[in-house]
C-alpha cells in the first residue's frame, strides 16, 4: 500500500523513522548524561516478571492493531498487483473507440487493422512504445463434445500469432510456444478445469446458435492472451484472429488494440504517462481514446489495499485509544507504586526532570519490548485474518490472495506503536514527577496545595488565561475552520502555540527566576535545542526557533515580573492571546493555576468553534465533537465553581447521550443537514461511553445498598460483595480508566455486531430472490426467444416452472441516464451518467415480488406499481441506491443522479435514457423506488454489475433506446417442492448458453461472505479486549500489592482464604461488568436509533430491529470470563497473603 | 498455645480464621480500617464474616460503636475521622464480637499523648466494666504501667514479668 489517509507511505515512514531516531537519540542523552537515573528506571523492568509483561502486553496493543492493519493492505495490494501483472504480462494501454468523439452501434465500434499499422510506423523507433497488438473478443458458448460440459459465457480472444510475439507470445503450461491456425483453440487452465477439457478434445463454439468445430491445442495460463481478462472473469481460450474475425464479421477490423511500451512487466507501466501523451496527440482527429489499463488496475488495487488498512485503522481506533488509555493508566500506577522511591530521590537532590528521565529509560525498555512483540503479534493477526477471508469468501473472492509485508509497512507500524507509547510515557511520567516529598516518603495521599483564588473569578480568569495559551496550538488550528476570520484569528493563536509551552517548561526553571533566587551558575536546559538540532527539517522549524524565542521573553521578563496583576488582565489577555502571553510571562511563577478549569476553558472555545464550523460546513463530525466539548466545559466550570460534582458531571453527561441519540430528524429543522461518515462511529463510542462511565463511577454508590440487600441473601459472601464494590467506586480513576477500556471496545463490537446482522437481514432476505427460484444468465451472442419453450426443447421438463420472466440489460459501460428534471437541491446534475438499464418483459412484472419502498402518488400498493409498468412501456421503477442521501453517520450514497431523497406519494418525475454508441434516447417516468433488497437481487449472481441494481422499465422501452445491448437473464419461479439446486443443473446441462444457479444458493453464499467479513472485524475489534483485560489485571495486581496490610486485617477479622479471593473477584467483576453492560446498553442503543431511524442509509428506516442476542452472548462471554480469568492469579495472591507478615508495620 | 482450650498450632487455617473472627478482636497501631468503607461498616464487617445476619450485625455495631462514644460518626468514612476517633472504631470493631481476648498491637503508637491517654482509659474501662480481656503490645512503660501484668519480651524471648505495681513504680521512675 502507498497512501494512508491521503498521505504517500513513504513520507510517512520517512516522518516515523526520523520521530523515532529523535526519541532513541533523546533516551540515549538521557543514558549519558545521567547513568545513575537511568540505569534506576531500567533495573525496574526485572524486578517484577510478571508485572512487566502484562505492561509489555498491554502496550504492545497499537503497534498490533497498526502491523494487523498495514499487513492486511500490503496482502491485498499485492495479491491483488501481482495478479494484475501476471494477467496483462506486458499489455500496458488499450486503444478503443470512444463514443464521445463519435457515436457509432457497439457492433461497429472497431478498429481496422490498417489504422494500426500506420501507429506501428509512426511509432517505431519510440522510446517508449514498442508494439501494437489488435485483437478480437467475444463472449462465446462452449461445449466439451467428450465430457460434454458447457460453458456459458468465457471469453474467447484472438491475436495473429506474430502480434501475440509482442506481449511474450502465447505459451502453454510448461512455457512452449503455441501457434493456433485453422480452427485449432487453446484452452486456459480454469476454462479447462471447468468443462475438463485435454488436448485433442473436440469443443463447439455456438454463435448466435450455431456450432462451430474447434480441436483443443493447447491449456494454456489464466492470461490475458489466453482469454484472462481480469481475476473475477478468468475463463477463456484463444483462437486464431481470422477465424473470430469471419464469425462475428469484423474481417479486417480489431475490436482494441493493445499497446505494449518498452521494459518489462512492471518497468514498461513507468511508461504509460509518456506513452499515452504520444498516443492521444497520434490519435486526435480520430475516434479512438487510449487508457493506461494497466496503470488504472494497479492503482485500484493500490486503493482498494489502502480503503483496507484505513478501514481496519479506524475500527482499530477503539484499541488503539484503550491502548494509549491502558499506557497511561500502567504508568500511572507505576509512579503510585513508586512514590516512596521517588519521594527518597527528591530529598536527596533528584530533580523532576531527573525523575521523568529514570521514568522514560524505564518506559522505553517497555516500549521497544512491546513493539517487537506487538510488529510480530499484528503479523501472526494478519495471517489468521486473511485465512478467515480465504475459507469464508472461498470461490467468490476471484482472488489468490498470498500473505504479504512490505518492510515499510511493518516500519511505519513499529515506529507508530513507539511513538504512541513514548509520548503517553512522557506525559505520565511528567506528570508522576509532580509529587510532594513529604506524602511521597511517607506514602500518605497528595495533599493539594492551597489556592487562594480557588472557585473565585479571578481564579477562574487566570485558569482560562493559562489555558487559551498553553492549548493555543490546537485551538489556533480549530479556528481556521472558520475560514478568513479564523486565519486572522487562527494564525496569531497557532505562533503563540508554538512558543507557549517552551515559556511554561523554562517557568519553574533556574533560567526564569528572579535574579535574587537564580544561581547564575545553572544555565538554561540544554535538551530542547539539542533535540530541535537532532530532528532534521521539524526541528529546525518547529523546535529551535520557538525555543529560543521563548527563552529570550522568559530572559527578558523575568526582572521585570510585577508583584500582582490587575483583575481585568487575564480577561483582557483572553480576549487578545498576544498580551495573554505577556501576562503568562508576567505572572508570578508561584501563582497557582487551576489547570483541569483552564483546560477545559480552552477545550470550551475550541468546541463553540467546532460546533460553528460544523454547522457552517455540514459537518456532523465538528458540530458533535465541538459540543460535546462544550458539556465538558460546563461540567468541569460547575465543579470549579464548588457546585455539587457528581450532580455537574451527571447532569452533562446525561444531556450529553441526550444530544447523541437524537435522531436527526429531529435536529434538523434546528441545526441543518450535518453529513458524517465512518469517524462519527469511532467520535460516538468515544463521547457516549466517556459519558457513561462518568455517571456510573459518580452514582453507583447509589446501587450499593440494592447489592448489599442482594448479598444478604447470600450470606457469607456479603463481605466479600461489600468490599468488591466499595474499593471500585473510591478509586473513581483506576475504575473508570479500566471502564472506559472495556466499554469502548464492548460498544465497537456490539454496535458492529447488531448493525452488520441488520444490514445482512434487510439486504439478505427473502425479498432478496424477487420472488423467483432461478436466475439464468444468458449468453450475449446466442440470445433465447421464449425460455419455457427452449427448455422444454432441450429435454428438461418445464412443468416445475410456475413463472418465468425475461429482462434484458444494457450495462453501465453502454448505456446512460440523466436526471432531466433537475429535482435536486443545488440544481447541479451530471449532464449524463453510466447506469445500468433492465428491460423487463410482462412475465417478470406479473411475477415479481420485489417491495417497494416508496410508491408514487396515485399507486396504492407495490403491485398497483408492477401492473401500471407492464401497461405502459415508459413508465419506470429506481433502485432505493439512487436516493441514498449521505447523512450524519455515513450512509452509503449516491452522486450518479443527485436526486432528492423521495418519500411515500411522490409526484412522478422524468429521467432520460440514452444511448452514447447510437445515439438513441427516450424518456421514462419514474413511479416507485424498490427497496434495498431490490439493488441486491439485481445485482446478484452477475458479475458484469457492480453491487448495485439499475433502474428496471419495459422491454420495449430498453431495446427501443438501447438496440445494440445483448444482456440477457431469465428468472423462474418454481412449483413447490421443486429443487431449484437441481433443477439448474439440468437447465445448464440442456442449454449450452445458459448459466443457471439458484437464487437461495446465491444468497446463502452473499450470507456466508458478509458473516466471513463479519467475523474478522470483530475478531480484529476484539483484540482491544485484550486491552481492557490487561488493564483489569494490572488494577488487581497493584490493589493485592497496595492493600496488602487491609488483607492482612481483613484475614485478622475472620475473612477466610476463599473469601478475600472472592472480594478481589468481585471487585473485577464489577468493574468488567460494568463496563461490558456500558458498551452493550450504549451500543445496543445507539445501533437501534441509527437504524430504525433511517440514519445510515434510508434502506433500514422503519425495518425491524433484530437483536444478535446469541453473538452479543458469546462477546460479552468471552469478555466477562476472560476478565475473571486475568485477575484469578492476583486475586489468588492476595488470598495467601501471610497474616502476620502483612500486619507488620513498613 | 493454648486459648479456651484450643491448641491454635493443631488448628487448620480455615478454623484458625474463624476462631479469630468469633473470639478474637484486634487493635493495630495504624487503625487498618478498610478506608472504603463507612465506620459502622467496618465494625460490622467482623460479624457478617462470622454469619451475623446484616440486620443483627448493624444493631450490634452501633452499639459497640455507642460503647467508644462515636454513634454521631457512625456514618463517616476513616479518612473523615481524627487518628484518635479512628482507633475507637479500631478498638469498636474488636469488642463487636465479645472476644475472649483483644490483641492490641501498639494501640497507642501513632497518636499523641492526650489521645493516647484517651485510648488507654477506653481500654481499661472496658476491662473493668465489661471484663474485656485485653493484651497490649507496647514499648511505652505508661501504657504498660496501665496494665495488670506486664511481660517482657527480648529477642522473641520473655525476659521478666511485672506486675502493676511495680510498672507504675519505673513508670514513674521515667
Amino acid at each position: 500500500m502507498n497512501e494512508l489517509f491521503g498521505l504517500s507511505m513513504t513520507y510517512i515512514a520517512i516522518g516515523c523513522v526520523a520521530v523515532t531516531a529523535a526519541i532513541l537519540a533523546f533516551v540515549a542523552f538521557i543514558a549519558v548524561r545521567n547513568p545513575v537515573m537511568f540505569k534506576m528506571g531500567l533495573r525496574n523492568i526485572p524486578r517484577r516478571k510478571a508485572q512487566t509483561a502484562l505492561i509489555v502486553v498491554g502496550l504492545m496493543l497499537s503497534t498490533l492493531i497498526m502491523s494487523a492493519a498495514f499487513g492486511t493492505g500490503d496482502t491485498l495490494t499485492s495479491s491483488v498487483t501481482s495478479e494484475v501483472y501476471t494477467i496483462l504480462g506486458r499489455a500496458d494501454e488499450i486503444i478503443t473507440w470512444d463514443t464521445d468523439k463519435e457515436a457509432k452501434p457497439v457492433d461497429e465500434q472497431t478498429i481496422p487493422l490498417a489504422t494500426v499499422e500506420m501507429l506501428r510506423a509512426e511509432f517505431v523507433n519510440d522510446s517508449d512504445i514498442q508494439a501494437f497488438v489488435p485483437f478480437l473478443s467475444e463472449t462465446l458458448s462452449l461445449q466439451n463434445q467428450r465430457t460434454r460440459l458447457n460453458e456459458a459465457s468465457p471469453r474467447i480472444v484472438a491475436f495473429r500469432t506474430d502480434d501475440a510475439k509482442a506481449l511474450g507470445g502465447l505459451r502453454d503450461r510448461d512455457g512452449k510456444e503455441v501457434s493456433l491456425s485453422g480452427n485449432e483453440m487453446a484452452v486456459n487452465a480454469e476454462l479447462a478445469k471447468a468443462i475438463d477439457a485435454r488436448i485433442g478434445d473436440t469443443i463447439f463454439a455456438f454463435y448466435q446458435g450455431n456450432p462451430v468445430e474447434f480441436t483443443v491445442k493447447a491449456i494454456v495460463p489464466n492470461t490475458l492472451l489466453g482469454g484472462t481478462f481480469s481475476s473475477g472473469d478468468r475463463k477463456g481460450a484463444a483462437i486464431d484472429f481470422s477465424v473470430l474475425a469471419k464469425l462475428t464479421g469484423k474481417a479486417d477490423r480489431a475490436e482494441s488494440v493493445f499497446v505494449s511500451n518498452r521494459g518489462g512487466v512492471k518497468s514498461g507501466m513507468e511508461r504509460s504517462d509518456a506513452a499515452k501523451a504520444k498516443l492521444d496527440l497520434a490519435l486526435a482527429g480520430t475516434p479512438y481514446k487510449v487508457e493506461t489499463f494497466k496503470q488504472d488496475r494497479i492503482r485500484l488495487a493500490e486503493l482498494v489495499g489502502n480503503a483496507f488498512t484505513t478501514i481496519f485503522i479506524v475500527f482499530g481506533l477503539f484499541s488503539i485509544a484503550a491502548g494509549v488509555l491502558l499506557i497511561f493508566l500502567i504508568f500511572v500506577m507505576l509512579a503510585a507504586e513508586r512514590k516512596p522511591e521517588m519521594g527518597m530521590a527528591r530529598a536527596v537532590g533528584a530533580k523532576r526532570r531527573q525523575l521523568v528521565e529514570s521514568f522514560l529509560a524505564e518506559g522505553m525498555g517497555y516500549d521497544l519490548g512491546a513493539a517487537v512483540v506487538g510488529l510480530v503479534a499484528g503479523m501472526g493477526v494478519t495471517l489468521a485474518m486473511i485465512q478467515v477471508i480465504k475459507s469464508a469468501a472461498g470461490e467468490n473472492l476471484g482472488l489468490n490472495l498470498s500473505v504479504t509485508f512490505t518492510p515499510r509497512s511493518m516500519i511505519v507500524a513499529f515506529c507508530l506503536g513507539v511513538i504512541a507509547t513514548f509520548l503517553v510515557v512522557f506525559i505520565s511520567s511528567w506528570r508522576a514527577s509532580r509529587l510532594n516529598i513529604t506524602s511521597a516518603i511517607r506514602d500518605l495521599p497528595e495533599t493539594k496545595p492551597f489556592n487562594p483564588e480557588a472557585a473565585t473569578w479571578m481564579g477562574y480568569l487566570r485558569a482560562g488565561l493559562n489555558g487559551m495559551v498553553a492549548l493555543a496550538l490546537p485551538v489556533g488550528v480549530s479556528l481556521l475552520l472558520l475560514g478568513t476570520a479564523g486565519l486572522v484569528l487562527g494564525v496569531p493563536l497557532i505562533l503563540i502555540g508554538l512558543v507557549s509551552p517552551w515559556v511554561y517548561m523554562l517557568r519553574g526553571s533556574n533560567v526564569a527566576l528572579a535574579r535574587a533566587v537564580r544561581h547564575e551558575s545553572e544555565g538554561p536546559p540544554k535538551w530542547p535545542w539539542i533535540l530541535g538540532l537532532c530532528l532534521p527539517v521539524i526541528g529546525w522549524l518547529l523546535i529551535l526557533p520557538w525555543y529560543f524565542l521563548a527563552l529570550l521573553l522568559v530572559v527578558i521578563v523575568r526582572d521585570r515580573q510585577p508583584a500582582s496583576l490587575a483583575k481585568w488582565m487575564p480577561a483582557a489577555g483572553i480576549v487578545a492571546p498576544p498580551f495573554g502571553l505577556v501576562l503568562v510571562l508576567l505572572q508570578n511563577a508561584r501563582a497557582r493555576i487551576a489547570w483541569s478549569a483552564g483546560i477545559a476553558f480552552a477545550f470550551g472555545v475550541a468546541g463553540g468553534v467546532l460546533t460553528f464550523a460544523g454547522l457552517e460546513r455540514n459537518s456532523a463530525f465538528f458540530f458533535f465533537l465541538g459540543v460535546s466539548l462544550l458539556f465538558l466545559w460546563v461540567a468541569v466550570t460547575l465543579r470549579y465553581f464548588g457546585q455539587n460534582e457528581r450532580a455537574s458531571f451527571t447532569i452533562t453527561s446525561a444531556l450529553l447521550l441526550v444530544l447523541w441519540y437524537l435522531p436527526s430528524k429531529v435536529y434538523k429543522p434546528i441545526f441543518g443537514e450535518l453529513n458524517g461518515d465512518i469517524e462519527m462511529f469511532f467520535l460516538s463510542g468515544m463521547v457516549m461511553v466517556t459519558c457513561g462511565v462518568f455517571i456510573i463511577v459518580y452514582n453507583a454508590d447509589i446501587v450499593l445498598p440494592l447489592i448489599a440487600r442482594l448479598g444478604s441473601r447470600f450470606g457469607r459472601i456479603l463481605p466479600a460483595l461489600k468490599t468488591g464494590v466499595a474499593y471500585p467506586l473510591t478509586a473513581r480513576f483506576r475504575t473508570g480508566m479500566t471502564m472506559l477500556m472495556i466499554g469502548l471496545i464492548m460498544f465497537s463490537l456490539v454496535m458492529m455486531a447488531t448493525l452488520n446482522t441488520n444490514f445482512a437481514q434487510a439486504f439478505l432476505n427473502n425479498d432478496t430472490k424477487g420472488g423467483f427460484d432461478e436466475l439464468l444468465l444468458v449468453n450475449d451472442n446466442n440470445p433465447i426467444g421464449n425460455i419455457t419453450d427452449t427448455i422444454g426443447q432441450s429435454g428438461t421438463d418445464t412443468k416445475p416452472i410456475r413463472a418465468s420472466a425475461e429482462l434484458r440489460i444494457a450495462y453501465s459501460f453502454e448505456a446512460e441516464v440523466e436526471n432531466k428534471d433537475k429535482k435536486t437541491k443545488d440544481g447541479k446534475v451530471p449532464a449524463f451518467s453510466r447506469y445500468t438499464i433492465f428491460g423487463a418483459d410482462e412475465g417478470f412484472f406479473a411475477a415479481t415480488a420485489i417491495p417497494i419502498k416508496f410508491r408514487a402518488a396515485g399507486y396504492a400498493s407495490d403491485r398497483a406499481v408492477w401492473d401500471a409498468l407492464a401497461n405502459d412501456a415508459r413508465l419506470a421503477v429506481i433502485p432505493a441506491s439512487l436516493i441514498a442521501p449521505r447523512n450524519h453517520f455515513g450512509g452509503p450514497g449516491s452522486d450518479v443522479l443527485r436526486l432528492n431523497p423521495l418519500e411515500e406519494d411522490f409526484v412522478p418525475f422524468t429521467l432520460e435514457l440514452r444511448d452514447p454508441g447510437a445515439g438513441t434516447a427516450s424518456t421514462v417516468t419514474v413511479i416507485g423506488v424498490m427497496k434495498e433488497t431490490g439493488d441486491t437481487f439485481l445485482s446478484l449472481g452477475d458479475r458484469n454489475s457492480n453491487g448495485t441494481g439499475g433502474l428496471v422499465t419495459s422491454k420495449k422501452t430498453l431495446l427501443d433506446t438501447y438496440p445494440a445491448a445483448r444482456g440477457q437473464r431469465f428468472y423462474l419461479a418454481l412449483k413447490p417442492g421443486t429443487n431449484a439446486g437441481e433443477y439448474a443443473k439440468n437447465v445448464e446441462s440442456g442449454l449450452v448458453q445458459v448459466s443457471a444457479e439458484s437464487l437461495q444458493t446465491l444468497l446463502d453464499d452473499q450470507q456466508a461472505l458478509q458473516s466471513g467479513f463479519l467475523l474478522v472485524f470483530q475478531g480484529f475489534m476484539g483484540l482491544g479486549l485484550i486491552v481492557g483485560i490487561a488493564a483489569l489485571a494490572v488494577v488487581a495486581s497493584r490493589a493485592v500489592v497496595e492493600r496488602r496490610q487491609q488483607i492482612g486485617m481483613l484475614r485478622a477479622i475472620g475473612y477466610q482464604r476463599g473469601m478475600v479471593a472472592l472480594s478481589f473477584l468481585f471487585e473485577s467483576g464489577f468493574i468488567a461488568l460494568s463496563g461490558i453492560l456500558l458498551g452493550l446498553g450504549l451500543g445496543l442503543s445507539l445501533a437501534w436509533v441509527l437504524f430504525t431511524q433511517g440514519e445510515i442509509g434510508t434502506g433500514s428506516e422503519g425495518a425491524d430491529f433484530i437483536v444478535p442476542w446469541l453473538n452479543l452472548a458469546v462477546i460479552c462471554a468471552i469478555a466477562f470470563g476472560a476478565s475473571m480469568l486475568m485477575t484469578y492469579l492476583p486475586a489468588r495472591s492476595a488470598s495467601r497473603v501471610p497474616v502476620a507478615e502483612a500486619l507488620r508495620y513498613e | 498455645m493454648l486459648i479456651e482450650g484450643n491448641d491454635l498450632s493443631r488448628m487448620a487455617d480455615d478454623r484458625k480464621t474463624e476462631f479469630r473472627a468469633k473470639d478474637m478482636g484486634f487493635v493495630f497501631q495504624t487503625y487498618n480500617l478498610l478506608p472504603v468503607l463507612t465506620a459502622v461498616e467496618n465494625i460490622e464487617l467482623p460479624l457478617i464474616v462470622s454469619g451475623t445476619k446484616p440486620k443483627v450485625a448493624r444493631e450490634q455495631a452501633l452499639a459497640s460503636l455507642t460503647r467508644v462514644g462515636l454513634l454521631d460518626k457512625a456514618g463517616q468514612r476513616p479518612s473523615q475521622l481524627s487518628g484518635g476517633q479512628r482507633q475507637r472504631v479500631t478498638v469498636a470493631r474488636a469488642l463487636v464480637n465479645k472476644p475472649a481476648i483483644v490483641w492490641a498491637d501498639e494501640p497507642t503508637g501513632a497518636l499523641d499523648s492526650t489521645t493516647a491517654t484517651e485510648i488507654m482509659d477506653l481500654i481499661v474501662d472496658l476491662n473493668s466494666t465489661a471484663h474485656q480481656t485485653c493484651v497490649i503490645v507496647t514499648h511505652d512503660p505508661k501504657v504498660a504501667a496501665r496494665c495488670h501484668r506486664t511481660i517482657h519480651m527480648e529477642d522473641g524471648l520473655i525476659v521478666r514479668q511485672n506486675s502493676q505495681a511495680e510498672m507504675l513504680a519505673i513508670a514513674a521512675g521515667h
